[in-house]
């Protein structure tokens, strides 16, 4: 029996048209995000505030770059295709570059959170931010978890991602 | 806070965050069977339901929740689809969620992709969240199918 895609057609998305990319390769930079991440929130707890801030602005830069140029585009991407990509076997598959993007801009979302009210004066949420950051990147490195596909998920039930697009599939 | 004690947070806070991925991971792919009829309300799917042209298997069929942001979703697609192959009367679908609101709320989906087997009246008749265990779709389709394939590729 065929297998059939509902809508395949019907998928605008602009996001969509990033290349795909060898999936392992936001997995590790989301280990070496996870580890600066824990470094903030011990520098946070010891009481390093200015060097939990510029950390965090650091990696809030780096989720920047990531979410406007593309998952395929980051700097750790770049050290992943030089020196880790060469030492492994191919990839299973390769997988739409979108979701990882999307988990970026997620990322930015939550450390520049941090960053602005770090620099507004609460200390503690410099902290917070990061320790929240860590969760998502953890689970992602270690456990293969996408959070920017269960969050895409939750948007668009809720309507924010829906748009002009309400019209029944497979028309 | 001295450093041995911001260290113990900086622990837990791994420690933590293990045992969510370990209990996200344990719960992916599991095929959780749906009472037919049972109080857990809308259980019943018709192709016009989720906008296909092509009619529900005789027999099964599987329907398949994607977004255009899923980075299991093509994968699921391809493995549900080489099973459906290998079966008569068994016909896999794929719908996209994004636009589709009403049935991700009807239908409670909380991550993509998720699958849901039908039997050939359009019932549902389990349940997959995440990446669905081969081994396990297979199981369901003998259940529903009420045969053994021993002869099918594994």
């Amino acid at each position: 029996m065929p297998s059939s895609p509902v809508d395949s057609p019907s998928r605008p998305s602009p996001r969509r048209n990033r290349p795909d990319l060898d999936p392992r390769g936001p997995r590790f930079g989301a280990a070496i995000t996870a580890v600066l991440l824990l470094v903030v929130v011990f520098l946070s707890l010891t009481g390093a505030s200015v060097a939990a801030l510029g950390l965090l602005t650091v990696l809030a830069a780096l989720f920047a770059w990531g979410a406007l140029a593309g998952a395929g585009r980051h700097p750790y991407g770049t050290v992943f295709k030089a020196l880790v990509r060469p030492r492994l076997g191919p990839p299973a598959a390769l997988e739409n570059a979108a979701p990882p993007t999307f988990a970026q801009g997620v990322g930015l979302l939550v450390t520049l959170t941090g960053v602005v009210l770090g620099l507004a004066g609460l200390a503690p949420a410099v902290g917070a931010a990061a320790a929240v950051a860590f969760v998502a990147a953890f689970l992602n490195a270690v456990f293969d978890y996408c959070l920017g596909c269960q969050l895409y998920l939750i948007l668009a039930r809720a309507g924010i991602l829906a748009r002009e697009q309400t019209a029944a599939v497979g028309s | 806070m001295n450093p041995i004690s911001a260290l113990s947070i900086v622990l837990a806070l791994v420690a933590g965050a293990t045992v969510l991925g370990l209990y996200w991971r344990f719960r992916q792919g599991r095929s959780v069977s749906v009472t037919p009829g049972g109080s857990d309300a809308p259980n019943a799917l018709s192709p016009a339901d989720v906008g296909s042209r092509v009619p529900f298997g005789a027999r099964v069929t599987l329907v398949q929740f994607s977004t255009s942001h899923c980075a299991r979703c093509p994968g699921t697609q391809v493995l549900l689809a080489g099973l459906a192959r290998s079966r008569p009367g068994v016909v896999h679908l794929d719908v996209d969620l994004t636009h589709r609101r009403d049935l991700a709320n009807r239908f409670g989906i909380l991550q993509t992709p998720t699958t849901l087997i039908l039997d050939g009246a359009g019932q549902v008749r389990a349940r997959v969240g995440g990446v669905p265990n081969r081994a396990g779709i297979l199981q369901q389709l003998d259940h529903l199918t009420g045969s053994t394939h021993a002869q099918l590729a594994r």
